[in-house]
């Protein structure tokens, strides 16, 4: 019998996996739902010894480290075993709370923006933040903001980071993929300079934006360069996080894509292909079929959430791209969430196809939603199991 | 000629050419002496059309869009104080906000920026709004168009209450009623009688068909 992480190495290097597996990523609000409706709490969460809180004590103590509802379903946790690299800004900005009032709550966020939680909605995680200023403006913040990703910091590690162990962790793991995780080039800079002025930069300042993106690119492949050249392909799968598309299409023109990120996309994919690691899966919502030919030139070879609302399917591109991408998602929550015919149909209509044309991990086209009830959940669950 | 001259604004915006080069032309027209209403009609709305229709093209995308509406927003200002003295023609009022519980307003100031930019009078109520502030404004300055947004799934329900709240207390027959953001569908919208934008550029051109 096969392993988890085995089903899923064979899928995204296409071969044949029996059972297909398949993987989900869950809000941990929606499984505060679950739990309301009746998941059992004490088989989901998972404890753990730690010694004395933080290290504050000489003694081991169970410590709560968070929900894992997926073997209660059958599916996969995405996020399996992650290499510990620190890709954040050092020193951190210390989370603070800024104005509160009745209905809102401003706070300082550890990457430095100043961020708006409504404290009215029913979620107070899942109804987003809004963003209300961001670290990076323009070349002087930027270069403010830049001494903090110095690469050479040692807190980019953990504290017990040592090789040889690490190897033999990412060796043995079977419960699911290991993953290295960081920033693409647009997901970066949207994330220091908000979505409207990054984009607008690209015509206003464009020597900013390729100061920036070329530091990103020496900034990412020198931060994990320990754990690249020492993991290799004990590294399943690079998760490389852009969301960099919307429902008409990328937020950037292939033209600008071109000309801006695809350089720096093939150094960063080079470097980890010399390493051994060509599984490399670029996380982004919407409709990037646009540019989708570039992100195959640039080294990407995976793609998860192939969004349905934004007029992504996976059959087209499987058939487009062939064995060049693997494929995960794309079974569109509105459906699944509907349940009964609805889900049945969104299923039938992509899980058999897809997994005969191989490369294909099945699961929801973005994070299971808090709309989702435990019912309608187990209901697919159950349904997709029959075609796995 | 300040005609050609104009046009030559209006396929700079188009052409996404630097600020300086089009505020440069623009202020030179200015200095001519042609009435503001004059330029904004004959060249900052052509050139956001022309925009507008790249973007439906694929040729361009958001950013585009943004650079685009940040060009237009500096075209504007400068026309500001000639445009107090001078009656610009209106292409109506839109009424404006992201509903209740909802924060988010990225795509909502682009749908601004837009109608502004095709001459729309646009009176913002912001985000995290109630449906009683829409239906007081709504009352107040009778607008051609409501526009309502939402960025998160959880909102729609709040969007459902706003169309209702609009339909029992303000709205006549020949009002409409826009809804945009991520989380809004087509099918949404017709379930609860409204209209779906997909994005801002659909929505401006909605708004400009009802305009006519």
């Amino acid at each position: 019998m096969s392993t988890p992480r085995e089903r899923f190495n064979a899928t995204i290097h296409f071969r044949k996996s029996e059972p297909l597996p398949w993987a989900e990523n869950i809000y941990d609000e929606t499984v505060i739902e679950w739990v309301k409706q009746g998941l059992p709490i004490d088989q989901i969460t998972s404890i753990e010894w730690e010694m004395g809180r933080g290290g504050t004590q000489l003694i081991n103590w169970p410590a709560l480290k968070g929900f894992k509802p997926h073997n209660q379903f059958g599916c996969q946790n995405f996020f399996g075993c992650i290499a510990p690299v620190d890709i954040g800004p050092i020193p951190r900005f210390k989370q603070q709370p800024l104005n509160v009032t009745e209905r809102y709550a401003e706070f300082l966020t550890e990457t430095g923006a100043r961020a708006r939680r409504s404290k009215t909605g029913e979620y107070a995680w899942y109804n987003m933040p809004m963003f209300v200023e961001f670290p990076v403006k323009d070349r002087v913040s930027w270069q403010a903001y830049r001494v903090r990703l110095n690469p050479s910091d040692p807190r980019r590690y953990p504290k017990d980071w040592d090789a040889d162990s690490y190897m033999k962790t990412f060796e043995e793991y079977q419960d699911g993929i290991t993953m290295l995780r960081f920033n693409g080039f647009y997901g970066f800079g949207a994330e220091l300079m908000g979505i409207p002025t990054f984009n607008i930069m690209f015509y206003k300042d464009p020597e900013l934006i390729h100061d920036m993106i070329e530091y990103w690119e020496y900034y990412i492949i020198e931060t994990i360069r320990n754990a690249v050249e020492a993991l290799k392909d004990r590294i399943d799968v690079i998760y490389w996080w852009e969301d960099m598309a919307d429902r008409h299409g990328p937020c950037i023109s292939p033209k600008l894509y071109r000309e801006f990120l695809l350089p720096h996309y093939k150094r960063v994919t080079g470097f980890l292909v010399k390493n051994k690691i060509d599984r490399i899966m670029m996380d982004s919502d919407g409709n990037i079929n646009p540019i989708l030919d570039l992100i195959v030139e640039a080294g990407i070879t995976g793609t998860w959430p192939l969004e349905v609302n934004a007029g992504m399917n996976a059959i087209t591109v499987r058939q487009k791209y062939g064995d060049k991408l693997f494929l995960a998602g794309n079974l569109d929550k509105v459906e699944l969430m509907k349940g009964e015919g609805a889900m049945k149909s969104e299923v039938e209509s992509k899980v058999p196809l897809l997994k005969e044309m191989g490369g294909y991990i099945p699961g929801a086209d973005h994070l299971i939603p808090v709309e989702m009830t435990l019912a309608k959940f187990r209901e697919y669950a159950d349904y997709i199991k029959k075609f796995l | 000629m300040p005609v050609d001259q104009l046009q030559e604004i209006a396929e700079m915006i188009g052409r996404l050419e630097s600020a300086e080069k089009i505020t440069a032309l623009f202020n030179s027209v200015l200095a001519q002496g042609v009435p503001a209403s004059e330029i904004a009609e004959k060249a900052v709305r052509p050139g956001m059309a022309i925009v507008g229709k790249k973007y439906e093209a694929g040729e361009y995308f958001l950013a585009e869009l943004l650079y685009a509406g940040s060009l237009v927003t500096d075209l504007l200002k400068i026309l500001e104080p000639a445009m107090k003295s001078q009656q610009l023609p209106s292409k109506g009022v839109i009424v404006l906000g992201t509903v209740r519980g909802d924060i988010h307003d990225i795509g909502k100031n682009i749908f601004k920026t837009l109608a502004e930019g095709s001459g729309f009078e646009v009176h913002d109520l912001g985000v995290d709004v109630d449906p009683n502030s829409f239906a007081e404004e709504t009352a107040k300055s009778s607008p051609a168009i409501v526009a309502l947004s939402a960025l998160l799934t959880t909102s729609l329900a709040e969007m459902k209450n706003t169309v209702q709240t609009l339909a029992s207390r303000v709205l006549e027959n020949d009002r409409n009623i826009i809804l945009g953001g991520n989380a809004v569908t087509k099918a949404f919208a017709d379930e609860i009688g409204a209209h779906a934008a997909l994005d801002a550029v659909e929505g401006v051109e909605l708004c400009k068909r009802w305009s006519k």
